[in-house]
């Protein structure tokens, strides 16, 4: 059995729905909320690269390399601003992150 | 739908052969890694099979001068960790980019060139701030 | 061989996204979220991609989760705690699961590709042509891509900026060695010769 574009498309598919999923049952905690976005963001990568392998065009894995960046960059500045909440408030709840509501 | 299918079918039997090829270039590394594998479970299991056991509560309290454990085992990190370790997650993102530019470098052409040095310039302006700011010192 | 393999790295990805969802201790989640992206590299192999997999590993793995790892050992949280939501939000976050997974599975089922994309790539994927996916990477990454990519080194700049903004802190009480202001002394400045009297000592004025 030959493996094709919709094998990988569905896992994908599937890394996406657990990431929505683990954002959704674990209200509580951010930091696997964090992790849930990176599987998220690897779902997308993944996409990215079967098509760029499908359509034998190399810029998806270009922007799949941006990607990649701008997640680093995203994980960096979001434990960053958990830090120094946590400092803060002494708490990572996110029922607690709460002061900007009006 | 039926399109599609078959567009898919097409490209496994245009690409299915480079892809086999690529499978077998890593071979080697898979069988590395299966092997690894197997030693590591191996050592893991043996001391369950062949180990002498005879625990009692005594050998399996946690010891700590004569006193039972004070604390959890766990204890918190220094913040200066994670500055050291965001530091070093930009920069090797920085010497990733190198990789692709280092390889093709003969026929960038100077566009190239200066495309990759303005980009070092911009981390490097990051680099002088933090140097300034001393986020590189431990005390 | 590339079945068994696609089987294989798929499978255990999937499961370890799973346990990085359900896993009670945050650092056995942070533990899969490594598997998962070890196994996702195997996947991007599997497609050609070596360059992008070989990122995975290095900045994934080597870097990201390294950073998840040092904060969930450096707060000091009651993750039980956190904890206690799940059961209350399974039935909702299943649901909204179950809708996207039967969305995308839809729409994954039945899209086609325009022929015309098939036709022109717009810039070559590799090994059909005898170079390396990393060397075709690098071919349109700092020439075409060459904005693309200085939004990125812009991107890095942010980040490493806001990083030592929001975590560093001055320490007070710190004594540090200031070389230059060392260096800059004057002995004229700083050093004063007085003949002390024999019995009488130093006025007060200089002591």
């Amino acid at each position: 059995m030959t493996i094709g574009l919709g094998h990988f498309l569905t896992v994908a598919a599937i890394l996406f729905t657990l990431g929505v999923l683990g954002i959704f049952i674990n209200r509580k905690n951010v930091i696997v909320i964090l992790m849930s976005v990176e599987l998220i963001l690897l779902a997308v990568n993944i996409n990215l690269v079967a098509f760029s392998t499908h359509l034998n065009d190399i810029v998806g894995q270009i922007f799949a390399l941006f990607i990649l960046t701008v997640a680093a960059a995203e994980a960096a500045i979001g434990l960053a601003i958990l830090v120094v909440f946590y400092r803060n408030r002494g708490s990572i709840a996110v029922e607690d992150i709460n002061m900007m509501r009006g | 739908m039926g399109y599609a299918l078959s567009l898919s079918e097409g490209w496994d039997v245009a690409i299915g052969c480079r892809m086999t090829d690529l499978v077998a270039a890593y071979l080697p590394l898979a069988i590395f890694i299966g092997v690894s594998m197997v030693i590591a479970g191996a050592l893991l299991v043996a001391p369950y099979l062949i180990a002498f056991k005879k625990p009692d509560p005594e050998k399996l309290s946690a010891y700590e001068c004569g006193f039972n454990a004070f604390d959890d085992a766990r204890m918190k990190f220094d913040v200066r960790f994670y500055l050291v370790a965001i530091l070093f997650i930009i920069f090797d993102l920085e010497v990733a980019f190198l990789f692709p530019w280092a390889i093709t470098f003969g026929d960038l052409g100077w566009y190239g060139y200066w495309s990759m040095m303005c980009f070092l310039g911009i981390l490097t302006v990051g680099f002088v701030y933090e140097w300034k700011k001393g986020a590189l010192e431990w005390d | 061989m590339t079945a068994l393999f696609f089987y294989l790295f798929s499978t255990v990805a999937v499961a370890s996204a799973f346990m990085v969802i359900a896993a009670r201790n945050p650092v056995h989640s942070v533990l899969y979220l490594i598997l998962a992206f070890v196994n996702a590299a195997g996947l991007f192999i599997l497609l050609g991609a070596e360059f992008l997999a070989m990122l995975l590993v290095v900045v994934y793995v080597g870097a990201v989760a390294v950073l998840f790892l040092f904060v969930v050992m450096m707060l000091d949280v009651d993750f039980a705690e956190l904890r206690q939501g799940f059961l209350q939000y399974l039935p909702i976050g299943g649901l909204i699961g179950l809708i996207f997974l039967v969305e995308l599975v839809l729409v994954v089922s039945t899209w086609s590709i325009s022929p015309d994309a098939l036709q022109v790539p717009l810039a070559s994927n590799a090994p059909l042509e005898g170079i390396t996916n990393t060397e075709a990477i690098g071919r349109v990454l700092y020439t075409r891509y060459a904005y693309f990519f200085q939004a990125a080194g812009l991107i890095l700049l942010v980040a490493m900026i806001g990083a030592i903004v929001l975590t560093l802190r001055e320490r007070a009480g710190v004594k540090r060695q200031d070389i230059s202001a060392q260096n800059a002394r004057d002995p004229k400045e700083v050093l004063t010769l007085h003949d002390v009297p024999s019995r009488k000592g130093l006025p007060e004025s200089v002591s």
